[in-house]
């Protein structure tokens, strides 16, 4: 089906439509990485791999995540292609809809902020932040995979 | 100076099984041909994105009055429409779509559906909806309501084996579409029945 999947993020559990987002990165991901020319940096993964956060910091982690994609990637990523920005719109519409869900868990406090996940996404703010916004925006979206593998 | 031509009215969705089609009314001019543009505004372009809005390049300067817009309605958050016409390099004003659309609202149709009895096994085929729809079967021997039975299928395949039903037997089976994306159901399809091979007697 159009892949709707349950994700445990800690005590939170949200329904997602991962396939329809993967259909749409997939779409554009080629093009997007091509736009990026900084080869030795990474904005989620350096210089730990999002794999290695706790799981008791998962909720925490991805919540601060999503937020990120939405305030501060998505609408620096426009782009000359009407189709690569339709795509981008979809992607940025759907992360929209999963923040606002997982942000009422985060609200119920079941989404515990522990140390780790502090520091981790203080971390990937600073990889952001060393790059100017644009070049940045591109990054992260060409490594929306990185953190779709790590969700599911 | 030539007027504009006016902007197009009576803008509206037809969403029926998460296809989603924008109609207008057409513009019309004697003697010309008038050409019309679409462009859509998500949640996140209105909240985040300085309300911009993206144009639908399937539908930018065509002659029809509908636009496939299913592709570009790709979540579940509150999307803004509207529609210009053009004749020649003059442009219309935006018609914009009144209020939201939201896929959530899309009406659900039950799935069509067909029961085989192949032998002694009860058989249904369902109609491809597309990759968002799964179906839930309910079935039953007849008169044995109470022990209705359920079988959920989340990827249509060619034909689903319900059950093996006693010989003579008539079963009945019904079956209803579900949207995960959107978390809602269509209503239940007409019930169906079939009748098992082989007579009832061989139970007595």
């Amino acid at each position: 089906t159009a892949g709707n999947k349950i994700l445990h993020f800690g005590a939170c559990r949200v329904s997602m439509s991962m396939a329809e987002i993967r259909a749409g990165f997939t779409a554009i991901k080629a093009n997007i990485q091509a736009r990026d020319s900084i080869r030795t940096l990474s904005i989620l993964s350096y210089p730990h791999s999002l794999h290695k956060v706790n799981s008791s910091d998962r909720c925490c982690i991805t919540h601060h995540l999503f937020n990120f994609y939405v305030d501060k990637v998505f609408k620096h990523c426009r782009t000359e292609d009407s189709y690569v920005n339709r795509k981008i719109s979809s992607i940025a519409n759907s992360f929209l809809s999963m923040k606002r869900k997982l942000g009422q868990c985060h609200e119920q406090n079941q989404c515990v902020c522990g140390q780790e996940s502090t520091e981790k996404f203080k971390q990937i703010l600073a990889n952001y932040e060393e790059l100017n916004v644009t070049s940045a925006a591109m990054k992260s979206l060409g490594e929306l995979d990185i953190l779709l593998d790590w969700m599911e | 100076e030539e007027a504009l031509p006016p902007a197009p009215q009576n803008i509206s969705i037809l969403s029926t099984n998460m296809k989603h089609i924008l109609t207008w009314s057409p513009v019309i001019i004697q003697g010309e041909t008038v050409r019309y543009s679409v462009e859509f505004q998500g949640e996140y372009e209105r909240v985040y994105a300085n309300e911009s809005w993206i144009p639908i390049s399937e539908c930018s300067l065509i002659t029809a009055t509908l636009c496939n817009i299913t592709e570009d309605i790709s979540a579940t958050v509150a999307y803004n429409l509207r529609v210009r016409a053009d004749l020649g390099a003059r442009r219309s004003e935006w018609g914009t779509l009144k209020g939201f659309f939201n896929r959530n609202t899309t009406s659900l149709t039950p799935p069509v559906m067909k029961v085989i009895a192949d032998g002694y096994h009860l058989l249904v085929e369902l109609e491809d909806m597309g990759p968002a729809f799964q179906f839930r079967v309910l079935y039953w021997k007849k008169g044995q309501e109470r022990r209705m039975q359920q079988k959920v299928v989340k990827e249509v395949s060619s034909v689903v084996h319900l059950d093996t039903m006693e010989a003579g037997a008539e079963y009945c089976v019904k079956a209803q579409s579900y949207v995960e994306a959107i978390n809602r159901s269509s209503s239940f399809s007409q019930t169906q029945c079939v009748r098992a091979q082989g007579d009832t007697s061989m139970w007595l």
